[in-house]
């Protein structure tokens, strides 16, 4: 903490892993506390935030004694005030999983990276999978909808890393970075630009902290020490966060409104990107790592002819429902490749209306884009 | 420009530091890089490959698919990865203590630098022998300009080898430029 060293790394071009430039994204964001326990392929998040937050002035760093305790700790930051995160992989994240739903109940801001490995369980520690996208959206127990990310690049590492900690600000919500070890190990230049802009959480003195009437549904939140009275629980409570664990109508309101948030506002959260979709046949859904594969494949496919488009989900949850059922429409074919049984293959089942069609891969091997390429070319 | 490079050798070689060198270097010059490696569990003996991808456009897919050049560090890898090496212009560096080359095909360029042998006779040990081989291939490809590797060196090397891999990076730029290719079969 000697404050000495300026925060945010200066304008420039620099060369780094995914993992480097995501903790560089949080330090941009205004995250000044982070509290985890190290574990492969994420762990140079943590390495990168220990020497980072001991340069800053109010930066925090705390080895926990595992996941639990980390993002426990986390919580309690955010609470008193900080910007905070943690980061992990799929055995850190299941351990994680309570206390997610901890903060999605009690609508506390937080960012959590997920650098996913091949499991299920210990798995292949140094390979890469893609398998907790379904983790990331049901992993706790109960009604909750949190927003989360899939950076395909060093870049999106560090610029989604900040939108991560703006959504979650914004919409009072953990915020997942679901990046995969093969974008966490990946070294790549990154352009920092000018500091970013910087959401803050609302606050209003006097508000009680559960339950404003405001049309966006997210009420204002103090911290400790700031004079309000806070009482914050996991059980069901009211705008004032009193336990209410026998009224329907408060659990109703509360479980309402902490999905309705998210769910009435997916047009200002998502975030797809398309390539060639227009004039397409087949239309290839991906995100993170893959979706660089299947626009290598794409734009040698376009070369022989082959009407091939890609459809590229940078936020998956929520789920881009509406876009879905605009792009993969009937008639056409939907390809989805995905480092794992078909999580998303699902869901976009769900909306399509075309044909959809899984390519899967669970070796702890990235998806090649020969791999797409020969299964277009097999549908086509 | 698409420059897909790969650079293999066993683990405790420097063949991780030489690509991440490569990567910083060519970043200041301007370039957009992508870089991974792959290199087993334990810290000396398995394989270790490093591959870096340069262009001056925005790069798609991240890894090499063909490999235009290989800088080779051991036999294992040349064994390995000399059969895929191809492009408009395919080119091999190896160390010449270390691999026995095959014949050089007809359109494979293949030099052997002997960047093991100068770092015992020059340096004193075979530590920098990873930057001698790198700084021969990227003198003899013209790949990036000299100073920007040199500034890679001492900004991202260790502080305690700065010394030695600059003298090594002098050392490769000299063998390199005076590299000729292996002749192919009659």
């Amino acid at each position: 903490m000697s404050g000495h060293e300026p925060a945010i790394m200066p304008p420039g071009n620099y060369y780094l892993t995914g993992n480097e430039a995501l903790a560089e994204g949080a330090i941009a964001a205004g995250c000044r506390f982070y509290a985890g326990y190290p574990i492969t392929p994420s762990s140079e998040i943590m390495e990168r935030m220990a020497a980072r937050l001991d340069e800053i002035d109010g930066g925090v760093f705390m080895q926990m004694e595992d996941e639990i305790a980390s993002i426990c700790a986390v919580i309690g930051a955010v609470w008193a005030g900080a910007r905070g995160m943690t980061a992990t992989s799929g055995p850190g994240f299941s351990l994680m999983q309570e206390a997610i739903g901890y903060a999605a109940i009690t609508e506390t801001p937080l960012v959590i990276a997920d650098i996913q490995r091949a499991g299920p369980g210990t798995g292949q520690a140094t390979k890469v999978g893609g398998g907790d996208l379904m983790q990331a959206k049901w992993g706790s127990h109960g009604d909750y909808t949190p927003i989360a990310m899939c950076p395909w690049s060093v870049q999106e590492m560090y610029d989604l890393t900040i939108r991560a900690f703006n959504l979650a600000e914004t919409w009072r919500v953990p915020v997942f970075v679901m990046g995969e070890e093969a974008v966490g190990h990946l070294k790549e230049g990154l352009t920092v630009d000018a500091p970013p802009a910087v959401i803050n959480h609302r606050e209003e003195k006097g508000a009680t902290p559960f339950g404003h009437e405001l049309p966006d549904g997210v009420p204002p939140m103090p911290a400790f020490g700031e004079g309000e009275k806070l009482l914050i629980t996991g059980s069901t409570h009211d705008h004032r966060g009193f336990r209410k664990t026998d009224d329907p109508a408060v659990q109703a309101q509360l479980t309402g409104r902490i999905n309705d948030k998210i769910m009435n506002h997916r047009d200002e959260i998502v975030d797809t990107e398309a390539h060639a979709v227009d004039d397409a046949d087949i239309v290839v859904v991906a995100c993170g790592f893959t979706a660089r594969s299947v626009l290598y494949a794409i734009e040698t496919l376009r070369t022989e002819g082959l009407k091939v488009g890609l459809l590229r989900l940078k936020t998956i949850w929520p789920f881009p429902d509406d876009i879905i059922r605009t792009v993969c429409g009937s008639g056409r074919k939907i390809l989805v490749p995905e480092m794992n049984r078909g999580q998303m293959a699902g869901e976009v089942m769900k909306y399509a209306g075309g044909d959809v069609i899984p390519l899967n891969r669970t070796d702890g091997r990235i998806i090649h884009p020969h791999l797409i390429m020969e299964t277009i070319r097999g549908i086509a | 420009m698409l420059e897909q490079i790969r650079l293999c050798g066993f683990g405790g070689q420097g063949v991780v530091l030489a690509g991440t060198l490569l990567g910083h270097a060519a970043t200041s010059a301007g370039f957009r890089v992508a870089g991974a490696n792959a290199y087993g569990a334990q810290a000396r003996g398995g394989a270790a490959i490093a591959e870096v991808v340069i262009a001056n456009a925005e790069i798609v897919f991240p890894h090499v698919i063909t490999a235009d050049l290989l800088v080779c560090y051991s036999q294992t890898g040349y064994d390995r990865f000399a059969a895929e090496v191809g492009g408009t212009h395919p080119r091999i560096f190896y160390d010449s203590l270390l691999v026995k080359p095959a014949p050089a095909g007809e359109t494979v360029a293949q030099f052997g630098i002997p960047a093991t042998d100068e770092a015992l006779r020059q340096l004193g040990g075979k530590q920098a022998a990873n930057i001698i081989l790198l700084a021969a291939a990227v003198a003899r490809t013209a790949l990036i300009g000299r100073l920007h590797l040199a500034t890679a060196i001492a900004e991202h090397g260790g502080a305690r080898f700065r010394e030695t891999n600059l003298k090594a990076l002098d050392i490769g730029f000299r063998l390199g430029a005076a590299a000729a290719p292996e002749p192919g079969p009659a």
